[in-house]
C-alpha cells in the first residue's frame, strides 16, 4: 500500500510539474535597448523568422497578418515587465505586383499604411523592428532581465476555428455506441475533426541576460 | 524611395503623431474588388474534388472575400483529410480576374481503431486489431473493419474458435437537396462467436484448475443494422436504427440455477429485431485534448416481437462528457446511465468492466463485445461518473505528433435488476488510471496501466 501511494503521489508531482507542450524553438534575440524622454526603446532583429521561404507566404495575393509581442522579463522569474505589441497586415496585390503594409500599434491603433515595391524591402522592414517603446525605463527590473519577442504568422483565432468546425466524425464501431471495446494500445475515437496544426507559424526568441547598464540613453 | 518608408515610418511612430506616409495607389483589401475567375485545387489524389469543393465557402464568380477564403481553409483542414491546406490568388486572365488556387497535400486517412492485447485465467492471450478509412472513396465515407481472437477456449481444443469480427460504413454527410447538413447512412455487420461461464459464481472457483470443465453457454450472432439519420445542426446527429440479428446459443455442461449468473439468451435459435434512436452532440474543441465543449450521446433502443423477434425490451443510454481548460490542463467530467428493461438479452445490458478502469476481480472489459473471462453477469441499471485531468506533454511534428498524461478515476454502480442491489462485478466501485495518450497520423493510442492492472487483478 505504501508503495503504490509513493507511486501515485510520484505521478500526481510529475503530471502538476510537467511543461507545457512547446510549441515553437527558442532562437537567441539581438537587441538594442536605448532610453529616451524617460521610455525604453528597443530594436531587435527578428529576421530568422523571415527567412526566404516566407516570400511564398507573404506573396500568396492574401492579407497576411503577422503579430509581433515584444517583452522585457526579470531573470530572477516572474510575469513581463514591460510589453510591446504591434500587428502587421501584409497584402501582396497580384496585379499591382506590391505589397501594401498596414501597422498597428498601441500608438497608432487605427494604422499606418504604406507600399513597398519588393519582398527584399518587406523581408528589411520585418526583420529589424526598430525603436520599439516597450514602455517606462523606471519599470525595467532591478536585477538581470531578458527580452523575449515572439512573431506569429497568420494567428487562427478560437472563433474562426469554431466557425469552421462541424461535427462529422466517422464512428469506429459503425453506428454502434455504448460497445467499445477496452484495448491496453487501443484506439480511443476516430474522429475527422481536426485542427490545423497548433503553434506552427509561431516563432520565438530570447536574449541573453542583460542588465540596466546596457541601456544606452539618447 | 519605397525601400526608405520603413526607417521613415520608424521614425515618425517614434515622434508621436505620425504622418500618413505617401501611398501611391490604395491597395487595402477593402478597394480590392477582384473577382474569382476560377477555383483550382492542386495536390489531390484520393480525394474528389468535387467532395472539396463542397465544403469551400467561395465560388467561382465571387467577389474575393479574404475572410471566406480563410474559413475556407480552415474547414478544409479539420476535415481531416489534409496535412496542408495553402491558398493563394494568381492573376486571371484580365484585370481584375484573380485565380483562387488551394494548394493541399492529402494525409493517411486510414487509422488504427482498436488493437487489443488480453489475457485471463480462462483464455491466457486473445488479440485484435480494427482500422478504418476515413475518406473511403475520397468522399468522406468511413469504412471500418476489425476482428478479435481467442481461439479454442483453454481445455478444450475440439471446440469452435471464438472471434468477433465487425464491418462498417458510415456516410456522415451526405449532400442532399432540402437537407441543410446533409444526411447521415450508416450500416454495419457483424458476427460474434463466444462463450459465457455458467459457473454459478464469478470466479468460477470450482473449476480454477480445470476451465476446460466449466459450464458455459456457447452462442453465436449475426447482426446486420442499417442507419439513416440527420444533422439538425453542426454539432448534432439525429439517427435511426434498425438491427436484426440471429442468434444461437446452446449449453456445454450443467449450468447454473444461481439467479443472475447466466446469461440471459434464449437457447437454441432466437432473433433480435430492434430499432434505436439516438441523439448525438460534440462540440468539444478538439478531438484529443479538448479544454471545452460537450461529448453527448442519448440511444433508446426497442425489441420486440411486433417486430418479429423474440426479445422484448427497452434499453435506454445515456453518456455525457463535458471538457474544460484548467491552467493549460484538461478537465473532463465523464458520466453514464445506462437502463435495460424487460427480456433484453445479456449484450444489450450494461457489462460494469466496460465502463470501469479495471475492476478487482475476475471481470475485464470486453473485446469487440467478446467476454474472455468467467464473470458473466450483465446488468439492467449502470450509472458512472468520472473525471479526468490531463496533461500535456509535448507537441511537435513528428509520427507521435501530441501526447498528453491522463490521470483519472470512476465509480461504477450497477445491478442486476432495477431496484437490486449493487453487483460486485469488483471489490471497490472506484477505479482509477494513469494512461499515456499519444495522437499519431494512424490514430489516437492509449497506453492505459488501468487496462494492464485489470489484466493481472
Amino acid at each position: 500500500v505504501t508503495a503504490g501511494r509513493s507511486i501515485a503521489a510520484a505521478l500526481a508531482a510529475l503530471a502538476l510539474a510537467a511543461p507545457p507542450p512547446a510549441t515553437a524553438a527558442t532562437s537567441h534575440l539581438g537587441v538594442k535597448l536605448a532610453a529616451r524622454n524617460g521610455r525604453l526603446l528597443a530594436t531587435v532583429d527578428l529576421g530568422a523568422a523571415f527567412a526566404p521561404p516566407v516570400e511564398r507566404e507573404l506573396g500568396n495575393g492574401l492579407t497576411n497578418v503577422i503579430a509581433v509581442y515584444v517583452s522585457v522579463l526579470p531573470t530572477d522569474g516572474g510575469g513581463p515587465a514591460l510589453v510591446h505589441g504591434r500587428v502587421i497586415e501584409i497584402l501582396f496585390d497580384v496585379w499591382e505586383e506590391a505589397y501594401a503594409v498596414t501597422l498597428k500599434d498601441p500608438r497608432t491603433p487605427q494604422g499606418v499604411s504604406f507600399v513597398l515595391a519588393d519582398f527584399r524591402a518587406l523581408r528589411a522592414f520585418l526583420a529589424e523592428e526598430k525603436d520599439l517603446d516597450l514602455g517606462p525605463v523606471a519599470l525595467l527590473p532591478e536585477g538581470g532581465f531578458v527580452v523575449e519577442a515572439r512573431v506569429e504568422v497568420n494567428p487562427v483565432s478560437k472563433e474562426q476555428l469554431h466557425r469552421t468546425r462541424e461535427f462529422i466524425a466517422n464512428p469506429a464501431g459503425g453506428s454502434r455506441a455504448g460497445g467499445g471495446s477496452r484495448s491496453v494500445l487501443g484506439a480511443m475515437a476516430s474522429f475527422l475533426l481536426r485542427e490545423p496544426a497548433p503553434g506552427s507559424d509561431v516563432h520565438l526568441f530570447r536574449s541573453r541576460p542583460l542588465g540596466r547598464g546596457e541601456v544606452v540613453a539618447r | 524611395m519605397l525601400a526608405l518608408l520603413p526607417a521613415l515610418l520608424a521614425i515618425a511612430l517614434a515622434q508621436g503623431a505620425p504622418p500618413e506616409p505617401p501611398r501611391p495607389r490604395d491597395l487595402s483589401p477593402q478597394s480590392r474588388r477582384y473577382q474569382i475567375e476560377r477555383i483550382q485545387i492542386v495536390g489531390l489524389e484520393r480525394a474528389k474534388e468535387s467532395e472539396v469543393r463542397r465544403h469551400l465557402l467561395v465560388a467561382e464568380g465571387d467577389l474575393l472575400d479574404e475572410e471566406r477564403v480563410l474559413l475556407s481553409r480552415l474547414r478544409l483542414l479539420q476535415l481531416g483529410w489534409f496535412s496542408r491546406v495553402e491558398t493563394r490568388v494568381e492573376k486571371g486572365t484580365e484585370r481584375g480576374l484573380v485565380v483562387l488556387v488551394l494548394e493541399v497535400a492529402e494525409r493517411n486517412t486510414v487509422i488504427v481503431t482498436d488493437f487489443i492485447l488480453g489475457s485471463t485465467d480462462p483464455e491466457p492471450i486473445y488479440g485484435g486489431l480494427g482500422l478504418s478509412q476515413q475518406n473511403f472513396l475520397g468522399r468522406g465515407f468511413g469504412l471500418s473493419g476489425a476482428f478479435v481472437y481467442g481461439g479454442s477456449p483453454v481445455g478444450r481444443p475440439d471446440d469452435p474458435d471464438r472471434f468477433a469480427v465487425r464491418a462498417s460504413f458510415f456516410a456522415p454527410s451526405l449532400e442532399v437537396r432540402g437537407v441543410r447538413h446533409g444526411l447521415v447512412l450508416g450500416t454495419t455487420f457483424m458476427l460474434v462467436r463466444g462463450e459465457e461461464f455458467t459457473c454459478g459464481d464469478a470466479e468460477c472457483d470450482a473449476f480454477r484448475s480445470d476451465f476446460g470443465a466449466a459450464p458455459r453457454i456457447r452462442y453465436e450472432r449475426i447482426m446486420g443494422e442499417g442507419t439513416v439519420g440527420i444533422r439538425p445542426g453542426p454539432f448534432e446527429r439525429l439517427l435511426a436504427s434498425y438491427r436484426y440479428e440471429a442468434v444461437r446459443a446452446s449449453e456445454v455442461g450443467a449450468a447454473t440455477t444461481v439467479p443472475g449468473m447466466e446469461p440471459a439468451i434464449f437457447l437454441g435459435r432466437s432473433l433480435v429485431s430492434a430499432v434505436t434512436g439516438t441523439y448525438e452532440m460534440d462540440t468539444r474543441d478538439d478531438f484529443f485534448f479538448p479544454q471545452e465543449g460537450m461529448r453527448g450521446l442519448f440511444q433508446v433502443t426497442f425489441g420486440s416481437r411486433l417486430l418479429g423477434g423474440d426479445y422484448e425490451y427497452s434499453r435506454y443510454l445515456l453518456q455525457l462528457e463535458t471538457a474544460f481548460g484548467v491552467l493549460g490542463r484538461g478537465l473532463r467530467l465523464q458520466t453514464a446511465v445506462g437502463i435495460a428493461q424487460g427480456n433484453a438479452p445479456f449484450f444489450d445490458r450494461f457489462y460494469a468492466a466496460d465502463f470501469s478502469y479495471f475492476a478487482l476481480g475476475p471481470a475485464l472489459g470486453r473485446a469487440l463485445e467478446l467476454n474472455f473471462s468467467t464473470d458473466p453477469r450483465y446488468d439492467a441499471f449502470l450509472a458512472m461518473g468520472g473525471v479526468e485531468y490531463a496533461v500535456p506533454l509535448w507537441s511537435k511534428r513528428s509520427f507521435f505528433r501530441r501526447g498528453y498524461l491522463a490521470l483519472g478515476t470512476r465509480a461504477v454502480y450497477s445491478t442486476g435488476t432495477l431496484g437490486g442491489k449493487r453487483t460486485s462485478f469488483t471489490r471497490s466501485p472506484v477505479s482509477a488510471d494513469v494512461a499515456l495518450r499519444f495522437d499519431t497520423p494512424v490514430g489516437v493510442f492509449n497506453l492505459s496501466a488501468g487496462y494492464l492492472l485489470d489484466n493481472v487483478l
